[in-house]
This record gives structure tokens, C-alpha cells and sequence, in this order.
């Protein structure tokens, strides 16, 4: 018999949909919060809140800190030249990814279900390997996908990794117009983000 | 939802139930339990006499809001926070009671 009990009041319909558009919407909602919690680290590395240290993305990058209700911890965003006002790019980084398994393997599965579940976007992974992030197993999925209605197209990049038993996230969104290029400078910006990211304390889960 | 699944293993260390509860029937309950993987007890409460107890029942719509509660092993609300849940908060409020019950 447990001895306490959480009582959970919900309208599925909604709570799922707005958990989920989030993701969509995060950066346009967020593009105009720009937060100074970045301090210098070493070798041109910064600190965002005393507790992640990364390689920063040079300028026009724009730092944006995830608000309540996020799916991102923080993250940076770009407006691209282009013919429609969406062309831009969005790299962050998630201490709460979506899925709930401790597994790597099921955990992309799972992040996979949600991840453009509220857009008209059909994502395919085209390519999905192993490899180390964090200095531990990891995992590289990269997804493209189109919106014939809207003529837009979309790539991304998700990198997950682990934090003590938890699975962590690092994702990169570019949008371009359906006959525009993507621009592979951005995702070798991201690379740097998330190849050089380190933990400077324990985390809230750790120290529970 | 999949915030509290993703917990339910500190749930347990912190001897801890959660359930759901909500106004649609069992099967859209049963459907998104099982398209979300979700393993914990979902209770629908189609009339809404829960929400009305528990004062989340606006008084001319058929559904809830949202609201996490908390409640100790003598049946006392010992948490209420409306909105979507904050899960470190939750976990924090959990270590603490649990503490204060002295638990391991």
C-alpha cells in the first residue's frame, strides 16, 4: 500500500495537445525573450546558469531560455534569409525529451511519436546511428520531411545522451521553402554545441 | 501524462501512487494509455462528482481543469498546484514529505 497518493486532474485531448504543439512553437514563442545567462567559460566556451558549459554558437545566433512548460532547458535561434518568414533555425538543449524510458533505443522510438506530432509534417529518419555523446552511449537520429500544402521543408537532428539514468536531448529544426537549400553551417554550429557540452554539477534527478 | 510516467520510478522510491483522473470514458482512456505507454492508473469520471469534490469542475463544461494534488497517507491534501504539472516540484514536495514521515 503506497502511503501517498498524486491525484492527476486532466483533459486528455487538451493537456496532450498542448504538450505537444509546445515543441512547434517554442521558438517563435520564445524568439523575443532574450535572456543574458550566458558567462564567459574557458577557451571560448560559455556557461548558461552556472550549471552547462558548451561551445556558443557565433552571432546572429539568439540565446533563448525555455520558459515553463518547455520541452527545452535553452537553446538558440536563427532567422535565415529567405522567401518565406519561417526559414530559420532553432538548436536546443532537453533534460526532458519526449518519451519516458530510460533506453536510449526505446526512448528514440518514443521521441519519434511526438516529435512534429503537432505539425502537418510527415518526418522520415534518414539515418539513425550510435554513437557518444556525453562521453557515454548515445544516439544520432537525422529526419527530414515536407509540407506540400504550405511548400516548406524541414530538416533536423536529434542527438540523445544520458545524464546519470536519465535520457537527455539535443535537437537542431531548419525550415526552409520547399526549393530552398538547407544550410549545413547551421548543423555544423549545432555539432559543436552539442560535441562540446558538459555538465558543471549534478543534476536536480541526481541529487534527489 | 508522460512527465509522470517518465517519474514513476522515483514515484516508488518515495513510496508514492499517482493517478489520473479524467472525464472521458474508459476507452479513450484505454487509447491513449496505450498510445502514450502509459502504465499508471487512469480513472474516468465521465459525471465529474471527482472534479466537483476536488474543485476542478468548472460549473458548465464537460471536462476539468488541471490540477496535481498530493495527498498524504492520512487522506490530508497536502499539495495543490493548478496548471500543468511541475514535476521537479512535485519530486522536491515528495522527498520532503517522505522525510517527514521517516522513510528511507
Amino acid at each position: 500500500m503506497k502511503t501517498m497518493f498524486i491525484i492527476s486532474c486532466f483533459l486528455v485531448v487538451v493537456s496532450l495537445g498542448s504538450v505537444c504543439s509546445a515543441h512547434e512553437t517554442a521558438a517563435t514563442d520564445n524568439a523575443a525573450q532574450t535572456v543574458p545567462a550566458l558567462k564567459p567559460g574557458d577557451k571560448g566556451t560559455a556557461i548558461y546558469d552556472g550549471e552547462y558549459e558548451f561551445m556558443p554558437p557565433p552571432s546572429p545566433w539568439e540565446l533563448i531560455r525555455g520558459g515553463e512548460g518547455s520541452d527545452f532547458v535553452f537553446g538558440f535561434y536563427r532567422k535565415d534569409p529567405g522567401k518565406l518568414q519561417l526559414e530559420s533555425t532553432f538548436f536546443a538543449f532537453s533534460d526532458e525529451p519526449y518519451g519516458y524510458s530510460k533506453d536510449i533505443e526505446q526512448r528514440a522510438d518514443e521521441f519519434l511519436k511526438r516529435f512534429f506530432w503537432s505539425s502537418h509534417v510527415k518526418m522520415k529518419v534518414v539515418d539513425r546511428k550510435k554513437t557518444t555523446v556525453l562521453g557515454a552511449e548515445g544516439l544520432v537520429l537525422v529526419l527530414e520531411g515536407k509540407d506540400a500544402i504550405k511548400g516548406t521543408k524541414v530538416r533536423s537532428k536529434v542527438i540523445l545522451g544520458k545524464r546519470g539514468d536519465r535520457v537527455v536531448a539535443f535537437y537542431i529544426n531548419q525550415w526552409r521553402a520547399s526549393d530552398s537549400k538547407f544550410d549545413q553551417a547551421a548543423f555544423d554550429t549545432f555539432d559543436r554545441f552539442a560535441g562540446s557540452f558538459r555538465f558543471l554539477k549534478k543534476s536536480f534527478y541526481e541529487t534527489l | 501524462m508522460e512527465g509522470h510516467q517518465r517519474n514513476l520510478y522515483l514515484y516508488d522510491r518515495f513510496d508514492t501512487q499517482v493517478v489520473g483522473v479524467s472525464r472521458d470514458d474508459v476507452i479513450t482512456l484505454q487509447y491513449w494509455a496505450k498510445d502514450l505507454g502509459i502504465t499508471f492508473p487512469l480513472l474516468s469520471n465521465v459525471s465529474g462528482w471527482l472534479g466537483v469534490l476536488y474543485d476542478v469542475q468548472p460549473g458548465d463544461q464537460p471536462f476539468f481543469n488541471r490540477r496535481t494534488m498530493i495527498i498524504d497517507k492520512k487522506g490530508i491534501i497536502r499539495y495543490v498546484r493548478d496548471g500543468s504539472p511541475d514535476y521537479k516540484d512535485i519530486l522536491a514536495f515528495l522527498k520532503k514529505l517522505n522525510r517527514e514521515e521517516g522513510q528511507p
